[in-house]
């Protein structure tokens, strides 16, 4: 049976090249995404635990106070005593404070105030471009800081110190702080120990590093430190850099994650072609199976010779896929690396025996798994088909098929009642539970249509069959063709729909987030630019009162709106209860909310507009008690606002604002309007010279956030539909493959074609209209689906959705389906038109 | 009823009307030329308008290639063959497929018909792939005369052997087709059915005035043919009128020995 089966294979090997391909794709999507993360992991490890596997001891301020307050800092006299001690060459503090950079504009850069550092003698940090600081007008930047404001090397910046004095340094050097250091978010540069000192004006030491004397083991260290060091945490070396490891490989296990589960759908979709390919090849060959059946082969045999012609493609495929997913993840890592803080040149690639086991084992058990239905089928050929000729028309004769239809209709019902309960599951707010449901109404939906594939094909198919027939004979014959055995076109159609509505699905998600969020800027604040304190409200200065006065002055702005907030604790309030009010704009108009119930512009002295959150079940009419600066004040409820954009906490009127919290003076926020006809110019010049004496306050352009929301989700949607692409081109290889099969079966058929006079181009015009319409049904009904459950999902995810439909992105992907069913056939009609009509009557 | 039906009687037929397929001096060598299996040697051959003629021989005369090169499905070597007045062996294969789909009607042995078209549709292809308007009357008569009437909604897998073979025939005859090659078409089909499909072709030359050519290994089939040609090893060897089987018969064992 072996020799047998080899030889099938031998015999058989150019119809299997693309059911190979697409394992191999498959595979080399996971082995790649191992290797590449991988290899991303180790240079991370590599980096963190480099720098802190130099030094002996690591003394850390005692964090678990339990209180949750600030984490008392190291003091001076406990570095003295460290280094005095006799196991101790050498140890070193580090300082560490807040110093915002700024950015080119002058203004200070993020959101959250640049870290400043001291690079002492003993520093874990290294430069990775030029050199440390040295000098008290040097500095060096962290390489993603240098990115941000586009600083190198040799430029002067200009650095705030804790007073908000600004200092101009020269930058000598770059630093690589590693991926998922506490700098991540902020940002940093870092000074030599007197200066660090000085612009952060932090007394004490966040961390010191110690070197052992020579002969002394760490972990002698370690304890000799540990007795001076009081509640301080002394870790050795080698315990920081592990935890400094951890802390990095959370940030690449979740790309891991992301990376497989688009390494899933692909094998997912491979198998489906995989499937079907078997499928295909052993109805053709059941005279083949029939003939050994009748030299007597038994029901095992054939079963048995089945499976090992999988498992020997899925090993061969595989171990292919494996090779190349190395050289995929390595190649991939190389490219992006860089861009995820890795370094490339000092890190080798990583394939460990899990790589190599886990490509294997995935592409094997998935071909063996996908080749058992047909193998089983197989085995039912009984000896006596070996004399008839095979069927190839037999979906013409099956029926409706009720159960079909029965098992359909139940899964799209299921998938409903499963949507219908996800948005009572997030009527009440997003919740991770209504998307779990969504997902799973997805799969039943898919499930459904898996179901009524071959009916939904000869539906179709019967819809478009009489504009087709208006095509001409290339046209009719095509639609003929695909009805001929709808279970085999709807396999090879439903793997392309696996990709188009995962595409469709998140580029809805996305356009409706995108104009949901542009809508609700335009909506809630319809202003030019924001004017925000860099440093967090609760504890942080306002925006000077001047700042207003000027941005009133300039005739470029029409409309000033400040907001001023107080938050105020106790009472029946929750723990914080902020408590707001807007100057110079109207509640309703200027600034606007999503409303629960009543009507904001109600708002007025006496009244309060509460987020619902805050309102606990009260509703407009109600009293409100709000803990005043004047003691607690009873107030009645005009609106109730939903969600967490516009108002939130408690809304007040100004008037009642100004009497009840005298002494919340400073703006938490200034927003403008600009005049009518005024140039974008001269609004940005206003705003921007009123903030000037103020580096540290944000301005925010309406326009340039909305600008960046939509990059951002056009870079997430790229990335994705490339991620997915993979999936939709091995669904393309699964219709080719069952182009050509079918091709190779209806040889004779073309045959007689040609001699009634079809000509090359109609044949291959022909394949081209069954490849492209099995392409659209795919993709059409993939568009449906992705566009029912991204809304779904959207709608569960983000309250008030706008339903968006990207109609240009699914134009372009159909288009892009039409393509690619015009490519599935240009083999396929190649091989049609080449075969010699008198050799294909002659052969039986 | 048919103009040229009716218009069609024996006296008609008699006279010396213009060939509808002429070959001459027709060779053709499988493989290099000079150590090539000669499938034809030089084979010289009319058929008359109108008339019925089966082509015999063994097993490797080189009676399926004759059909073929006669068709267009195959060049020849050398040679030439006149289907009324174009010499179609110095047509390329667009101007090949345009001939056989307008001036040439098909029936082979098997597989004669599209599996997931209706016996109307699979009747009607030829037409539809020359985008030609169908005459319903001729369809219709053709389709009574083969006695399908009742069975045109029916897909192949439907029919008997012998319905599908008369499917072909019918397709064959529809166009009016300067000549119908039919190759081995009763091969397929038991006594009585392959009698019915012979009988039709047999009327359809005589009444419809078709030039059919048939290739046949069975006595009993070429017997129902106008005239008998036999080849042998690539040779035109002999030729009888009227035949009847047995003396077809007799001449294939006169060939065998």
């Amino acid at each position: 049976m072996l020799r047998t089966t080899l030889a099938g294979l031998r015999m058989h090997k150019g119809r299997l090249v693309t059911t190979a391909l697409a394992i191999i794709l498959g595979v080399t999507f996971v082995s790649g995404t191992l290797v590449f993360t991988g290899t991303l992991n180790e240079s991370f490890n590599a980096q963190v635990k480099g720098s802190a596997d130099g030094f002996a001891a690591i003394v850390l301020p005692d964090n678990d106070q339990g209180d949750g307050s600030e984490p008392t800092l190291l003091s001076q006299r406990t570095l003295d005593d460290i280094a005095a001690l006799p196991e101790v060459t050498e140890a070193g503090g580090v300082i560490r404070g807040d110093t915002p950079l700024l950015d080119t504009e002058g203004r200070v850069v993020g959101n959250l105030p640049t870290a400043g550092v001291s690079v002492g003698d003993s520093t874990r940090y290294s430069a990775a471009e030029g050199e440390l600081p040295a000098d008290a007008d040097e500095v060096a930047l962290a390489t993603g800081s240098a990115r941000e404001t586009g600083h190198g090397i040799g430029d002067e910046v200009q650095i705030l110190d804790h007073e908000g004095a600004e200092h101009t340094f020269t930058v000598t050097g770059l630093v690589d702080f590693g991926v998922g250091s506490e700098f991540s978010f902020t940002g940093a540069v870092a000074f030599d120990e007197t200066t660090a000192k000085e612009m952060t004006g932090v007394d004490g030491l966040s961390e010191i590093n110690v070197t052992g004397a020579q002969g002394t083991t760490d972990e002698a260290v370690t304890e000799a430190v540990a007795a001076v060091a009081g509640d301080a945490e002394v870790l050795t070396g080698q315990e920081f850099g592990q935890r400094l490891a951890e802390n990095a490989g959370a940030d690449s296990q979740v790309l891991t994650m992301a990376l497989m589960l688009f390494a899933l759908i692909a094998m997912f979709v491979a198998s489906i072609v995989i499937y079907n390919t078997f499928a295909i090849l052993l109805a053709q060959r059941q005279r083949e199976t029939a003939l050994l059946r009748c030299v007597g082969a038994g029901r095992g045999q054939v079963f048995r010779g089945a499976l090992l012609e999988a498992v020997i493609i899925g090993a061969v495929s595989s171990a292919v896929g494996v090779l190349a997913g190395i050289g995929v993840g390595y190649a991939g890592f190389a490219i992006g690396g860089e861009t995820l803080g890795a370094t490339v040149s000092s890190t080798s690639v990583v394939i460990g025996p899990a790589v190599v086991v886990a490509g294997l084992a995935v592409g094997t058990v998935m071909t063996v798994l996908a080749m058992l239905v047909p193998a089983i089928r197989s085995t039912r050929v009984p000896p006596l088909a070996a004399l008839r000729t095979s069927a190839t028309a037999q979906g013409l004769e099956q029926g409706i098929g009720w159960v079909r239809i029965a098992g359909g209709v139940a899964l799209f019902l299921l998938a409903a009642a499963l949507v219908r309960w996800a948005m009572a599951l997030s009527s009440s707010g997003p919740s991770e539970h209504g998307l779990l449901v969504v997902t799973l109404g997805g799969f039943a939906a898919f499930l459904g249509v898996f179901v009524l594939g071959p009916l939904l094909v000869r539906a179709i198919v019967a819809a478009l069959g009489a504009p087709m027939r208006k095509l001409g004979a290339a046209g009719a014959l095509a639609a003929d063709n695909t009805r001929r055995s709808p279970k085999r076109a709807a396999t090879a159609m439903i793997a392309l729909t696996v990709g188009a509505a995962l595409i469709t699905g998140y580029s809805v998600i996305s356009a409706s987030m995108e104009s949901t969020i542009t809508d609700q800027l335009e909506r809630q604040f319809p202003v030019d630019y924001t004017i925000t304190p860099q440093f967090d409200t609760e504890t942080g200065e306002g925006i000077p009162p001047a700042v207003a006065g000027r941005l009133e002055d300039s005739p470029a702005i029409a409309t000033v709106i400040t907001e001023r907030t107080a938050y105020t604790g106790g009472g029946e309030a929750r723990t914080d209860l902020p408590v707001s009010a807007y100057y110079g704009g109207a509640v309703g108009t200027d600034v606007g909310a999503s409303l629960k119930s009543g009507d904001l512009s109600d708002l007025a002295p006496g009244k309060v507009v509460v987020a619902e959150v805050y309102a606990e079940g009260r509703d407009v009419g109600a009293t409100f008690t709000v803990p005043t600066e004047q003691g607690e004040r009873d107030f009645e409820i005009a609106a109730v606002t939903a969600g967490t954009d516009g108002l939130w906490g408690v809304t007040m009127d100004p008037d009642d604002f100004a009497t009840y919290f005298p002494d919340a003076t400073d703006a938490q926020s200034v927003s403008v309007r600009a005049a009518d006809g005024a140039e974008d110019d001269e609004v940005h010049d206003a705003v921007y010279a009123a903030v000037e004496d103020d580096p540290t306050l944000q301005v925010m352009s309406t326009a340039q956030l909305k600008n960046e929301i939509t990059d951002f989700l056009d870079t997430a949607f790229l990335v994705i539909a490339a991620m997915l692409g993979l999936s939709v081109l091995i669904a393309v290889f699964g219709i080719a493959n069952t182009m050509a099969l079918s091709v190779l079966e209806r040889t004779r058929e073309s045959a007689l074609l040609r001699a009634m006079g079809l000509a090359k181009g109609q044949l291959s015009r022909m394949l081209s209209m069954e490849a492209v319409l099995l392409c659209l049904i795919g993709a059409v009904l993939g568009v449906g689906l992705g566009v029912v459950f991204g809304w779904a999902a959207g709608t569960v995810v983000l309250s008030d959705l706008l339903l968006t439909v990207p109609v240009a992105r699914i134009a372009l992907l159909i288009a892009v389906a039409v393509l690619a069913g015009l490519l599935a056939s240009v083999l396929p009609a190649r091989t049609a038109g080449r075969t010699s009509i008198t050799g294909a009557l002659a052969s039986e | 009823m048919n103009e040229r039906a009716t218009l069609a009687t024996p006296e008609q037929r008699s006279y010396a009307a213009p060939p509808a397929v002429t070959a001459r001096d027709l060779t053709k060598v499988y493989g290099a030329a000079h150590a090539g299996v000669r499938a034809l040697d030089g084979v010289s051959l009319e058929f008359t308008r109108g008339e019925f003629t089966a082509i015999m021989g063994p097993s490797g005369s080189g009676k399926s290639t004759l059909m073929h090169c006669l068709a267009g499905l195959d060049s020849a070597t050398s040679g030439s063959v006149l289907l009324g007045g174009t010499d179609i062996t110095r047509l390329g294969s667009r101007q090949l497929t345009l001939l056989r789909r307008d001036r040439i009607g098909f029936i082979f042995q098997s597989f004669n018909l599209l599996p997931m078209l209706t016996a109307e549709q699979n009747i009607l292809l030829p037409s539809r792939i020359a985008k030609r308007t169908v005459d319903r009357s001729r369809f219709d008569h053709i389709v009574n005369v083969v006695g399908l009437t009742d069975r045109l909604d029916h897909t192949p897998s439907k029919l008997s052997g012998g319905q599908q073979q008369r499917v072909a025939v019918a397709r064959a005859l529809l166009n009016e087709p300067e000549v119908v090659y039919a190759d081995e078409p009763t091969g397929n089909l038991d006594s009585r059915s392959g009698a019915e499909v012979l009988a039709f072709l047999r009327d359809s030359a005589r009444d419809l005035h078709q030039t059919v050519v048939m290739v046949t290994h069975d006595p009993v089939a070429a017997a129902y043919a106008d005239r008998v040609v036999f080849l042998r090893d690539g040779r035109l060897v002999g030729e009888i009128r009227q035949p009847d089987a047995e003396t077809v018969l007799n001449c294939l064992v006169r060939l065998e020995g």
